[in-house]
């Protein structure tokens, strides 16, 4: 199982290769990603994906809700909270 | 509470001027016909508001254009595409038997298709802009007949082709926010003098296959479209924010940089049906769209 510090350092890698003029120092935990546009829409099943490997289960679409890819907080306490360790 | 048609009203609404076509269409005459006319205006005088410019566009759009924002990909199921007979086939048509029992064309065979008929009022404006570039905001409004398949039709609550005008706004993010913002309130406002109760919910586009759909998803983790819904399950108007969308795919810039752009839409053969629902079918009754208009323009 991943700690939280490891699936928060992945994905702020993965945001990073994709957003690939943003600065890395101006990413933070709480970054809008998709509000500043550093993700698009095309990121998405991609980022549906990466969450699914990183937390070992499937999302489910219909599940999703207003503000779950906010940030990268937001993903880790919406998506890989019950999976994160100490 | 749903407001679904019965088929009584669908008669009361005949008296006033309905024609009603199995293939999801609308004719209007008399009394909708005045009412539908009216909304419309007061639509343009709601306009006025951001003192936006009246545009006309055709009824079709070239499918190569509609593409640069996935249209085809993302509604092919609602597309109505512009077909013609090829003019070599066209003895061989005639020789056949034309028009089948059932009513369906006997083809021979097509030219190409490269056109498909208007889906949303708004797509022209941004089409028609390709490549501009601007330093003050846009506001701009259309009315266009627009075409989307249904798996069912109701008269004047789902259409095949249907009566959409808009108000956009093309500018920079702040100003699409702004837009929004100010478009609600006076729909708002002209909803209350209208006396049509809505509630506004978010929704997202009808896409093909959605979950597969990138634009779907971000639609649901970020909504863009919010509708006033009139007895739970009718939009009768639609606020949308595109972000950047249509200025990144058709090169239209705002200070150099990709436009940001939003709308407002109404669907007019809706309206009818609302303020028939809601005011009954004696025209005596039905409040006067312009006057309403008007009257938020004065308070804005």
């Amino acid at each position: 199982m991943r700690s939280e510090r490891e699936i928060r350092e992945a994905l702020h890698s993965w945001v990073l290769s994709k957003a690939k003029d943003l600065d890395s120092s101006a990413l933070t935990d709480k970054t809008p990603l998709f509000e500043q546009r550093l993700l698009r829409s095309l990121h998405l099943p991609e980022l549906l994906l990466f969450l699914e490997r990183l937390r070992g289960e499937p999302i489910d679409v219909d599940d999703l809700r207003p503000g779950d890819f906010r940030d990268i907080d937001t993903l880790v306490l919406r998506f890989c909270g019950v999976q994160v360790s100490p | 509470m749903t407001a679904s048609v019965a088929a009584a009203s669908v008669d009361e609404l005949r008296r006033n001027g309905l024609c009603w076509y199995p293939s999801g269409q609308a004719g209007l005459r008399g009394p909708l016909l005045a009412l539908a006319d009216g909304c419309d205006r007061a639509i343009v005088s709601l306009a006025a508001i951001w003192d936006a410019s009246n545009e006309r566009h055709p009824a079709s759009l070239p499918a190569a254009r509609l593409q640069r924002v996935d249209y085809l990909r993302s509604f092919p199921h609602q597309a109505s595409l512009s077909a013609r007979l090829d003019p070599s086939g066209l003895a061989e048509f005639l020789a056949g038997e034309v028009v089948g029992e059932h009513g369906e064309v006997t083809l021979t065979r097509l030219s190409p298709i490269r056109e498909v008929l208007t889906p949303a009022a708004c797509y022209h404006l941004y089409s028609s802009r390709e490549g501009e570039s601007f330093d003050r905001p846009l506001y701009l409004t259309t009315r266009n007949t627009c075409f989307r398949h249904e798996s069912r039709y109701e008269p004047l609550r789902r259409l095949w082709s249907f009566t959409m005008r808009e108000i956009v706004c093309l500018g920079t993010k702040a100003e699409t926010v702004a837009f929004l913002q100010r478009a609600r309130a006076a729909v708002d406002e002209f909803l209350r003098l209208m006396d049509v109760p809505v509630e506004w919910l978010t929704a997202t586009d009808p896409f093909f296959q959605p979950q597969s759909n990138p634009k779907y998803l971000l639609q649901r983790v970020q909504p863009t479209k919010h509708e006033a819904t009139y007895g739970g399950d009718l939009a009768i108007a639609s606020l949308n924010l595109h972000h950047d969308h249509f200025g990144t795919a058709f090169g239209i810039t705002r200070d150099g940089a990709p436009a940001h752009s939003a709308c407002l839409a109404f669907g007019i053969e809706r309206w009818l049906f609302a303020i028939t629902q809601r005011h009954g079918t004696d025209p005596q009754s039905w409040p006067q769209p312009e006057d309403a208009a008007q009257k938020v323009r004065a308070r804005q």
